[in-house]
């Protein structure tokens, strides 16, 4: 405990993080593919938000995670700014294969430039590519138990997976060079992820912790992060850590830019 | 886009009524006041209407000697269902269908003692004493007697052996009353038990745990020895639809019902049994009805279906699936508004386990609409509310905790709302939030409340360390994943070691947290529900405004105006519910032109609106009656509003969206002389060709007539009279020329004689307008002034709206009261002569009844460098005239000019109308004005023509007193500044 008190003071750097975007674009898929790199059925439906965290390395600081996984039915909608107020950063996803999708993320930005705070980091993340790309990854893990996971995924609506296989790109419905148009306008990182294949997916969050004010959030919490309670991480959260700092690492070495 | 909902300001605090039958769960649809809400009420026959509901004190005691307490409570009779509450209101309660009763029984008794035994269904037998006065007792009896007789003559006597057939209990407890079935049974009920007993085992409903086995272990569970203590209590006490709830069977739901009765209970303690029961098949009908259709709500559970409870073995087929999905979808069916809330899928899924679909399918009803009011509503109010409500109780009970957590600046419902939103189910293990879920079924909501207190005062300590969000959190979660064990591991009393936490968490719950009860509750969530409204509506306006695709020329405040025009609209003029998606969506089926939800409005909301905004879309009447001035406002109507609605319609949708409104708002309230000329035009040319027909011209007019209704004077009635014999002077004089043109275009075509032909083109309206001073103006300034945007004062709003100073009935109360105030002074108005109602002008320019000198204080410079300005003087003479009666022989009057205009428009009934109204009103002074628009006057000539006439008026006022006084002048000129009266 005291050793994690004390890095976490010098080093370990609290980033909070929420996830917003419409019902069923994958929003829970991609933290999960973040955090644990796996991509399967939803285990939990998210009532109000899921609360997972993940560290990542950018140079010789160690960003701590603190991500809010929202839920994304429009009801919920109002709930939301209990678990965006104070983040610093946030990641606004749609669906590359629904329009809409795309004017509902529009919408949580808007929300998030006037009532979150101000130095806000959002990024936009285009999610289920592999539906629209052919990408080797996908034909080559076609195996039982993946499409499967697929279909209990709330990412993939009946409608759309057996289209998946057929003419992948009569999916797309939100231009690549669309999406980067108003993100470049709106000031946004942006993405086209698949949380199946996990392509894109651990970039985000590198390069949101590249752009995030680390200096201006360690002299804001650093009073705060020397107590006992800040560093209060259960021994499990620690171990997911440590044993997740080394995936991205094996993954793509992204991380550790 | 997003989407604007008034409920939440129709919502009526329970009357005293309605919570005796939430306490006794009671089915509203049972009840004689029909409740909108419920979506299937039962038949009801003309004769229950008369069936009047009555309580009486009683004393209730059991048939057989020494078996339980007698307990003091009040017996309800709410037909069909006969109720009891100790009087502490929890040791001792029961409801009981009427038609379980099977025989009633006048007991001979000491003299003063009046006791009535009630035989039921299951062979019980319980004796009510009524200890109130006589006369009370023999109304009670007579009552029941008929209440009785009604539900025999509904048949409900039969119903009630099939449907107990369908409780697991009746197979738990052997059926002894097989012999006294006969005495009532008729024929056809036991041919048809003949059908359906052989498998006798098979008749309960059951849920998918009898099949793929019940969470948890069944010997930890102890469910053997739990099934026997049941067994022997509902033997004894009734079962299902006649179970007594004495003290011991509170007892037992709390330490756990056993897994095969558990469904049974839920259904029973809850009260959706009688639901159930009211509403036989209902079930398969809602979804026969409703097969193969697709809402959001479908779309939506579609999606969760394989996340709820998905370890669950039941879950991972289709069978439980499908089943989820039937009971999901009938609920969305049944109460489209709620449709589907994430959450209700833990919900269903879980209770899916212990009972049938249809049996969780009413069961999931009583959740959403009366255990857990408004919790998975669109907005979610109940679920906020409530929110509010636990941090409000941690306050009092725990201040140290939330003190503690606004220091460190943690929000409870990041974890506590998850527990009320799913019942502890995805935040605990199975096992232990059933154990919850059996409480809460059977002692109410405050339960939650108890547990969500108990949890944190448990961990205290390690929650005065938590830092954020996260570490509560992480908190909650390891405790929750130690409910199992022991909670003083360490203790030397073995018996001790053997309390897990959980069951520490139960105790500490209803040991400490009793202070919080379901009226505590009740009076919290009052406290705090204007708050929790007034939070939700100013989101939803926020986001509305943010929404909005253009805030076209308006600020953000003046969106937020507009916002509130139509929100006030929707309130009082409630646009039909949404209509299904327009027919675009059913030819796309790619998602690309999908849009989502957006509120419209249709035309009456929209007039409602219009009538915030615009000056002419109200009749607003000041009244005066000698003891008050008010302002009466009503909605107008006029085509020309529903001109204007379809024009904003730019989407050709047949309603209105905020962004249309704003939009249509933004074209006219900016304009200036020429635009606004542009806009009136482009308002009437119908088919969008550039040219007014005829028919077209008198539309306009007749708009302008609208609007100028209530000015006072007659200028405005003699511009639109001028503007119309111009519009066909000059229309006529130009049409040979278009027709030229078009003949040199088109050939050979038939000259324009219909009415419905093109006639008039813009530059021609342009000028035939610009020729009159007084439209002009209009068309200058007043036209866009009259639209005003003025915050909508709120209080008015929550005048009307019951809920939102929390006590309704005071409410109720001060606008009856206010009503009857008027109506009565209004009345004494009338007999002493001094009620009047004036119409309040919609622009106003012209309203002064002073003198002349006056008025020019109200004439922009523009139009006092006029040449015409005289013409403005002589209308407030006008205005002055319009006093006289029309008999009055006073001012000069030439002959109304109009009628001698072109005969070709003279038949035409519109210009008919115009110029009676013309003659009736006598416009004398008017017709000057016409004249002198012509001829370059002298204007001092004309004012001292004014004061002339002033100055006859004003002894024709002196001589017939008509009933206009000076004080009543003096409120015509105050018109313009009256304000609207709350």
């Amino acid at each position: 405990m005291a050793e994690s008190a004390s890095g976490s003071a010098d080093k370990s750097v609290q980033v909070k993080l929420v996830l917003l975007g419409e019902a069923a674009v994958g929003k829970s898929s991609v933290v999960l593919r973040f955090v644990s790199n796996e991509f399967q059925a939803n285990k939990e439906p998210t009532i109000g938000a899921a609360f997972l965290t993940q560290k990542c390395r950018l140079e010789d600081r160690v960003l701590r995670y603190e991500i809010w996984d929202t839920a994304g039915q429009e009801r919920f909608h109002s709930l939301a700014p209990m678990y965006y107020r104070n983040a610093q950063a946030a990641v606004v996803v749609y669906d590359v294969t629904k329009a809409s999708s795309l004017e509902k993320a529009k919408s949580w930005v808007k929300e998030l430039q006037r009532q979150a705070n101000p130095n806000i980091v959002i990024a936009l993340a285009g999610n289920k590519v592999d539906l629209v790309l052919p990408s080797p990854s996908t034909s080559g893990t076609g195996s039982s138990s993946e499409s499967e996971d697929e279909a209990d995924d709330a990412t993939a609506t009946p409608g759309e997976t057996p289209g998946a296989d057929g003419q992948p790109e009569s999916l797309r419905q939100v231009p690549r060079e669309e999406a980067q148009a108003y993100a470049s306008e709106a000031g946004l990182l942006f993405f086209e992820t698949s949380a199946k294949t996990g392509e894109g997916v651990v970039e985000i969050f590198t390069e949101i912790a590249k752009k995030i004010p680390i200096e201006h959030i360690l002299a804001s919490t650093r009073g705060g992060a020397g107590r006992p309670g800040a560093a209060g991480a259960r021994p499990g959260a620690r171990q997911e850590g440590v044993n997740l700092e080394e995936n991205p690492a094996k993954s793509k070495d992204a991380c550790n830019c | 886009m997003s989407t604007i909902s008034t409920q939440l300001r129709h919502f009526k605090e329970p009357t005293k009524d309605e919570l005796t039958e939430i306490f006794f769960s009671v089915p509203p649809a049972a009840l004689n006041a029909p409740q909108s809400g419920s979506a299937t009420p039962s038949e009801t026959l003309p004769g229950e209407e008369q069936l009047e509901k009555m309580e009486i004190n009683a004393v209730l005691s059991m048939g057989v000697q020494g078996q339980e307490d007698s307990y003091a409570g009040k017996l309800y009779l709410l037909p069909p269902y006969l109720a009891f509450a100790s009087l502490d209101r929890k040791s001792v309660r029961f409801t009981i269908p009427l038609s379980t009763i099977r025989r009633v029984e006048r007991l001979n008794a000491r003299a003063g003692i009046y006791a009535l035994s009630l035989g039921l269904w299951h062979d019980q037998k319980i004796i009510v004493q009524l200890t109130s006065l006589r006369p009370s007792a023999d109304a009670f009896c007579a009552l029941l007697r008929n209440a009785l007789k009604a539900e025999l003559q509904r048949g409900q006597m039969k119903a009630v052996k099939s449907f107990v057939k369908t409780c697991y209990s009746e197979a738990l407890v052997p059926d002894e009353s097989s012999v006294g079935d006969n005495e009532r049974e008729d024929g056809s009920l036991i041919s048809e038990e003949k059908a359906g007993a052989p498998p006798r085992e098979t008749t309960y409903h059951g849920g998918l745990g009898l099949k793929y086995k019940f969470p948890g272990d069944p010997k930890k569970l102890r469910e053997a020895s739990k099934i026997k203590l049941w067994t022997t209590y509902l033997r004894s006490h009734g079962r299902n639809l006649t179970l007594l709830r004495y003290p011991q069977c509170t007892r037992l739901v709390q330490v756990g019902l056993p897994n095969r009765l558990r469904g049974e209970m839920w259904e029973t303690l809850s009260g959706s049994l009688y639901l159930r029961l009211a509403n036989p098949g209902v079930y398969e009908q809602t979804l026969a009805q409703n097969t193969g259709r697709v809402t959001t709500s479908t779309e939506d559970i579609e999606k969760d279906l394989h996340r709820s409870l998905p370890e669950y073995a039941g879950y991972q087929n289709e069978e439980g699936i499908g089943a989820l999905r039937r009971v999901l979808q009938a609920y969305s069916f049944k109460n489209p508004e709620l449709g589907y809330c994430q959450a209700m899928n833990i919900l269903a899924a879980a209770i899916l386990i212990y009972m049938s679909e249809e049996q969780a399918f009413w069961l999931l009803g009583v959740l959403c609409d009366r255990l857990l009011p408004g919790y998975y509503s669109q907005s979610m109010h109940g679920t906020l509310l409530d929110q509010r409500v636990f941090e409000s109780l941690v306050q009092r009970c725990l201040p140290m905790i939330h003190d503690h957590f606004q220091t460190v600046d943690v929000q409870l419902s990041v974890a506590s709302l998850p527990w009320f939103l799913s019942l502890f189910i995805n935040s605990m293990p199975m096992v232990f939030a059933f154990r919850i879920v059996d409480c809460f079924f059977c002692m109410g909501p405050k339960v939650l409340f108890q547990v969500g207190c108990a949890i944190l005062k448990i961990n205290g300590e390690k929650l005065l360390q938590i830092q954020d969000d996260g570490g509560f959190l992480n908190l909650m979660r390891d405790y929750f994943a130690s409910l199992g064990e022991s909670a003083h591991p360490t203790s030397a009393d073995p018996r001790a070691r053997a309390i897990t936490r959980f069951q520490e968490l139960l105790l500490v719950s209803f040991r400490e947290f009793a202070t919080i009860t379901d009226e505590s509750i009740l009076s919290e969530r009052r406290r705090f529900r204007a708050d929790i409204i007034h939070s939700i509506e100013s989101f939803s306006k926020r986001s509305a405004v943010r929404n909005l695709k253009s805030l076209e020329r308006f600020s953000k405040d003046q969106a937020g105006m507009i916002y509130d025009a139509l929100y006030k609209a929707m309130f009082l003029e409630p646009p039909p519910a949404m209509p299904a998606p327009p027919p675009a969506a059913l030819f796309t089926t790619s998602g690309e032109n999908e849009e989502r939800p957006e509120t419209r409005i249709g035309l009456r909301t929209f007039q409602c609106f219009l009538s915030e905004i615009a000056t002419w879309a109200r009749d607003e009447t000041i009244i005066l009656n000698g003891f008050q001035q008010r302002v009466d406002r009503t909605i107008a109507e006029h085509e020309f509003i529903d001109r204007l609605y379809f024009f904003w319609d730019t989407s050709c949708r047949g309603a209105l969206s905020f962004q249309d409104l704003v939009s249509g708002l933004d074209g006219v309230m900016f304009n200036d002389l020429m635009e606004n000329i542009e806009w009136f035009f482009n308002l009437h040319d119908k088919n969008k060709d550039g040219f007014l027909s005829k028919d077209e011209v008198l539309t306009l007019s007749e708009s302008f007539l609208f609007i100028f209704r209530y000015e006072i004077g007659d200028a405005y009635l003699g511009a639109v009279s001028r503007f119309m014999t111009n519009a066909f002077e000059y229309g006529d004089a130009l049409q040979p020329q278009h027709e030229d043109g078009e003949k040199s275009a088109d050939g050979e075509k038939p000259p324009p004689s219909g009415s419905n032909t093109p006639y008039l083109n813009l530059a021609t309206f342009r000028m035939v307008v610009l020729a009159d001073e007084v439209l002009e103006s209009f068309f200058e300034t007043d036209l866009s002034a009259s639209f005003r945007l003025e915050p909508v004062p709120d209080l008015e709003l929550s005048a009307s709206n019951n809920g939102l100073l929390g006590d309704i009935w005071s409410n109720i109360a001060t606008a009856d009261n206010k009503k009857f105030f008027n109506r009565f002074t209004d009345g004494i108005g009338k007999t002493i002569g001094k009620h009047q109602v004036i119409h309040r002008p919609s622009i106003g320019r012209y309203t002064n009844l002073e003198e002349p000198k006056a008025h020019e204080s109200l004439l922009t410079p523009a139009m006092r460098s006029s040449p015409s300005k005289s013409s403005l003087r002589t209308e407030a003479t006008a205005s002055s005239t319009t006093l006289v009666s029309p008999s009055d022989p006073t001012p000069p009057s030439p002959p109304p000019k109009i009628p001698a205009s072109s005969s070709e428009f003279s038949s035409l009934p519109m210009v008919q109308a115009a110029n009676a109204a013309l003659m009736e009103r006598t416009p004398f002074a008017i017709d000057d004005a016409g004249d002198d628009d012509d001829t370059d006057e002298d204007s001092e000539d004309e004012e001292e023509d004014d004061d002339q006439v002033l100055d006859e008026v004003d002894a024709f006022l002196e001589e017939n007193d008509s009933g206009l006084t000076a004080a009543d002048k003096q409120v015509a000129n105050d018109l313009l500044h009256a304000k609207p009266v709350k």
